[in-house]
């Protein structure tokens, strides 16, 4: 009875280590794990994209640093031109009496065309 | 030296005047060739002209000539408060001025008095559409562009010239220069008047001395009162204006000639416009800065 027992136990454990040896060996623990040559890729683009994203990111910040400076400057032109004109126009709405155009004048030379009714 | 150069062009005759070291020859014959050219645009009387194909049709894309003087002629409208306007083209054919003024018999008892086929009373919304280079007219108006499209040529013909030196041109008593002083004479009541127009500026006369006839033993004239629709019949016989360019001169002197003496002086001296009226009693009032 003893001896049978143990036998059933030693032909158990003998399957248990038969197992376990196999589950070792499929798993082959000695083969080295080499990463996907496309997840490489991947990651190489990945790191290149986020190289060059911060240089646009540099380059977008440094042109509109560009832009509001000269839109300032714009701006300060527009206002001292606005200014001028305004004093321009303040200058000629309180100039000297309107006096006749300019660009006629009753004259005794003899003509040298005539105007009639066309 | 001034070169002269004369022709007939828009039913009136054309002077051109330029002041050249040399030969401006090849200048002349441009400015003259752009009068023809407008002409053949502009005229009511060719059949062919994109004036008439636009009064034939109501609509036209038109070229950038027809459309520049119907926008001058629309902002005229507008300026003048409706006394300039352009469709009064029926009340002219209904007065008798149905062709070349040159083939209008003078005198005539057959006509019967045709009446003004418009309903105007006062300044109201102008029945001319312009988009870009499309003209589009309400229905039965037609156009006229006489009271403006001699001004036009003339400051054209200008350009032309001006590239030869100073000039003036000179379209039936409508005047416009580039460079130079230019006296020009003006006919008054009494004696004539010299006027020197210089840096650029332009003169127009307007007035029922010329372009006249008689129906039934009425006179008649060109000169379409808008308001009434019938040749005007105010106290004016001759204004002349002066004025930056030859087209708002034009506009101006028909202004001036339909409001009749008082107003015409009193508005001219209030804007400062130079301007000759004459009136049909015999008096030459001088307002605008030339009294």
């Amino acid at each position: 009875m003893t001896s049978h027992t143990g036998r059933l136990y030693a032909l158990a454990l003998a399957l248990v280590v038969f197992f376990l040896s196999w589950a070792v060996l499929a798993a082959r623990p000695w083969a080295t794990s080499t990463p996907d040559a496309r997840l490489r890729t991947l990651a190489t683009r990945e790191a290149q994209l986020r190289r060059e994203a911060a240089l646009v990111r540099a380059l977008v910040a440094q042109r509109w640093a560009t832009y509001h400076a000269r839109l300032a400057a714009r701006k300060a032109a527009i206002a001292s031109a606005k200014a001028v004109a305004a004093r321009q126009a303040a200058a000629l709405a309180t100039s000297a009496a309107p006096s006749p155009s300019p660009s006629v004048r009753v004259v005794t030379l003899p003509p040298l065309t005539i105007t009639r009714t066309s | 030296m001034t070169e002269r150069h004369a022709f007939r062009a828009m039913g009136t005759e054309i002077e051109l005047l330029v002041d050249c070291g040399g030969d401006a020859e090849a200048q002349l014959a441009a400015a003259e060739a752009e009068f023809h050219r407008l002409e053949a645009l502009l005229s009511r009387f060719r059949e062919d002209s994109e004036l008439s194909r636009l009064n034939a049709a109501g609509s036209l894309d038109a070229g950038p000539d027809l459309v520049r003087v119907v926008e001058l002629a629309l902002a005229a409208h507008e300026r003048s408060r409706g006394l300039f306007d352009p469709t009064v083209h029926d009340a002219v054919v209904a007065a008798g001025y149905d062709r070349s003024f040159e083939l209008v018999p003078p005198e005539d008892d057959e006509w019967a008095g045709a009446p003004m086929p418009m309903d105007r009373h006062g300044h109201r919304p102008m029945a001319i559409h312009v988009s870009r280079a499309r003209i589009e007219l309400s229905a039965g108006v037609r156009i006229d562009l006489g009271g403006i499209a001699k001004g036009y040529a003339a400051e054209r013909a200008a350009e032309v010239l001006a590239s030869a030196g100073p000039c003036l041109v000179n379209a039936g008593g409508d005047i416009a220069t580039r460079g130079g002083s230019w006296p020009v004479g003006v006919e008054t009541a009494g004696e004539p008047l010299t006027l020197e127009l210089s840096h650029g500026s332009a003169l127009a006369t307007s007035g029922r001395d010329r372009r006249r006839w008689r129906r039934n033993g009425y006179e008649l004239h060109h000169l379409i009162d808008p308001r009434t629709g019938a040749p005007s019949a105010g106290d004016l016989l001759r204004v002349t204006v002066v004025a930056a360019d030859a087209v708002d001169a034009e506009v101006a002197a028909k202004a001036l000639f339909l409001v009749g003496a008082d107003r015409a002086a009193d508005d001219a001296n209030a804007s400062g416009m130079p301007a000759v009226l004459v009136t049909n009693n015999g008096h030459t009032i001088l307002a605008g800065g030339l009294g």
